[in-house]
């Protein structure tokens, strides 16, 4: 029955992967300013919102780590791999938010980046998230957890500075499309298809952060086991 | 087509051939770290 479930998710995953490109490369309309550049966007935003999403997923895993780690050591775990879980794959969204940005404003804008608040944010954001992962890395232990929950914590207040950056500050990047005040907004045959791209990258994202906890939970049991196999040699 | 549109054609190619890169690239990784896990250690 769960391997049936999983195979079901995995196929609307992939269709709505396939429904998804082909609503942005053949029906959305193209851009009256822009052209066909514009359909980065479709690809741009839901990666970027996924990126948010799993930050905070992160951010909730640390906190559960940091509250149980004392009290309920097999929850602080399973939060920990939550918290790995969404940093990594939140990373890789991250990486894509930031290829296909400079692609998009070399012809948008003439520059391939600019150092305005909503892509320095944005970098900044990326670079303590990759930090987070070079620590998890390079160091090992429960202090080792203990610091990352930390720098996750840390990490997740910069994700609201970085979708209220172009409403705080003046910024190359647009303002924003929805709920950005007057003008702001997109044609409805637009706002559908990226509603489609968002579930679609959404579905996606879920399916490898699930695949990354399953993964990380494996591991903290190998990891386990071999402390103990280490103990019992000792004694 | 002029060369305005060839070229945003390009871009766009290549920010969905980028995109569908990093993602499959990470999904191969998360897939040989499963398998590692799953061989025993010699």
């Amino acid at each position: 029955m769960k391997k049936f479930a999983i195979g079901l998710y995995v196929v609307v995953t992939l269709a709505l992967m396939v429904w998804g490109y082909y609503q942005a490369i053949y029906v959305a309309p193209e851009d009256a300013m822009q052209g066909e550049i514009f359909r980065i966007i479709f690809y741009h935003v839901p990666s970027a919102s996924v990126a948010f999403l799993f930050f905070a997923i992160s951010l909730c895993g640390s906190i559960g780590y940091l509250s149980y780690r004392r009290s309920r050591p097999d929850w602080a775990q399973i939060s920990d791999a939550w918290a790995l879980a969404g940093a990594e794959v939140g990373v890789v969204f991250c990486t894509v938010v930031l290829t296909t940005g400079p692609l998009w404003g070399r012809r948008a804008w003439g520059i391939w980046w600019t150092w305005d608040a909503r892509l320095t944010t944005t970098l900044v954001l990326w670079l303590i998230y990759v930090s987070y992962l070079l620590l998890r890395r390079f160091a090992a232990g429960p202090q080792m957890q203990t610091l990352a929950a930390v720098l996750g914590i840390f990490g997740a207040l910069d994700v609201p500075i970085v979708y209220m950056s172009n409403r705080w500050w003046r910024t190359q990047h647009p303002s924003p499309v929805f709920g950005g005040g007057e003008g702001s907004g997109m044609a409805p045959a637009m706002v559908s298809v990226l509603m489609w791209n968002m579930l679609a990258w959404m579905a996606w994202g879920v399916f490898i952060l699930g695949i990354r906890y399953v993964v990380e939970r494996k591991q903290q049991r190998i990891d386990a086991a071999e402390q103990q196999q280490a103990l019992n040699a000792i004694l | 087509m002029d060369s305005k549109a060839i070229l945003d054609h390009q871009f766009l190619v290549a920010a969905y051939a980028v995109t569908w890169a990093i993602q499959l690239g990470y999904v191969a990784w998360l897939f040989l770290k499963w398998r590692a896990q799953k061989r025993p250690k010699g």
